[in-house]
């Protein structure tokens, strides 16, 4: 289902940073469909149980389409946890948003997500920019940040 | 690297190189609740997982955040969002053969 996609050979589009993680996926649906069930619909398919904070705790995932609208894991218990904050709103054609489960909004990372017709449906592309960022250019901060990154997520899971 | 950062003494090793710098066996386990061959132990998992490295200096070996580490986090990452989209994909497929 997954295959790596050449940005270059969108027209327009800049490259990503040779770091950039792309995935690509073809799906059966017209882009409106496809953007619908990524975005208000995301708690029917997101693998909530190992791709959350709160594991089997985790019974809800949801998407304030809007700018500056939140995405809010919520658990069992009824608290919640903040993975990122809309940055763009295209439907049916693209969204943004920063990125930073189980971690303050000082560590985002980015994630673009467009979606575009195709003969079968639409190809939809998520684009992960930002998780290697340097802070102020030092190596050792970039890899620090990796890390807080990692442990951030691990830690959360732990608690 | 999921498993070797899946117990908690280990992630606080981690935790301890990424904010102190370079350590030997004894500094890491001064900083833990832990016995020094415990220590050992824990770094040889991460050693193993290409997640700490250690270099000889005179007798005693400095242990590090390996530099791969980066490279592991990155396809953690990748592989954290194939799943996603592997789990997008099949409800889109549901959700065309319902509608057709």
């Amino acid at each position: 289902m997954n295959e790596d996609v050449i940005m270059d050979d969108i027209p327009g589009e800049p490259a990503p940073p040779a770091d950039a993680i792309v995935k690509t996926v073809h799906v059966p649906l017209a882009p409106d469909r496809a953007f619908e069930l990524f975005t208000a619909r995301i708690a029917e398919w997101w693998p909530l149980a190992t791709h959350s904070a709160g594991h089997e705790d985790a019974v809800d995932l949801a998407i304030d389409g809007r700018v500056g609208g939140l995405i809010v894991e919520t658990l069992r218990d009824g608290s919640t946890s903040v993975w990122g904050t809309i940055t763009g709103w295209q439907p049916p054609h693209a969204l943004a948003f920063t990125w930073h489960p189980a971690l303050g909004p000082e560590e985002a990372t980015q994630v673009a997500v467009a979606f575009a017709a195709d003969a079968a449906g639409c190809a939809l592309t998520l684009v992960h920019t930002g998780w290697a960022k340097r802070r102020d250019g030092d190596v050792r901060d970039r890899y620090v940040t990796g890390w807080e990154f990692v442990l951030g997520r691990f830690v959360a899971a732990a608690a | 690297m999921l498993d070797a950062l899946g117990d908690p003494t280990r992630r606080r090793i981690v935790e301890l190189l990424a904010t102190s710098g370079p350590l030997s066996v004894g500094e890491v386990a001064a900083g833990l609740p832990v016995s020094r061959p415990a220590v050992s132990q824990h770094l040889r998992v991460l050693a193993s997982s290409g997640l700490v490295t250690h270099d000889a200096v005179g007798t005693r070996n400095i242990y590090r955040l390996d530099d791969r580490g980066a490279e592991a986090l990155r396809g953690w990452l990748d592989e954290f969002w194939s799943a996603a989209l592997s789990r997008f994909a099949e409800a889109a497929e549901r959700e065309s053969k319902e509608s057709s």
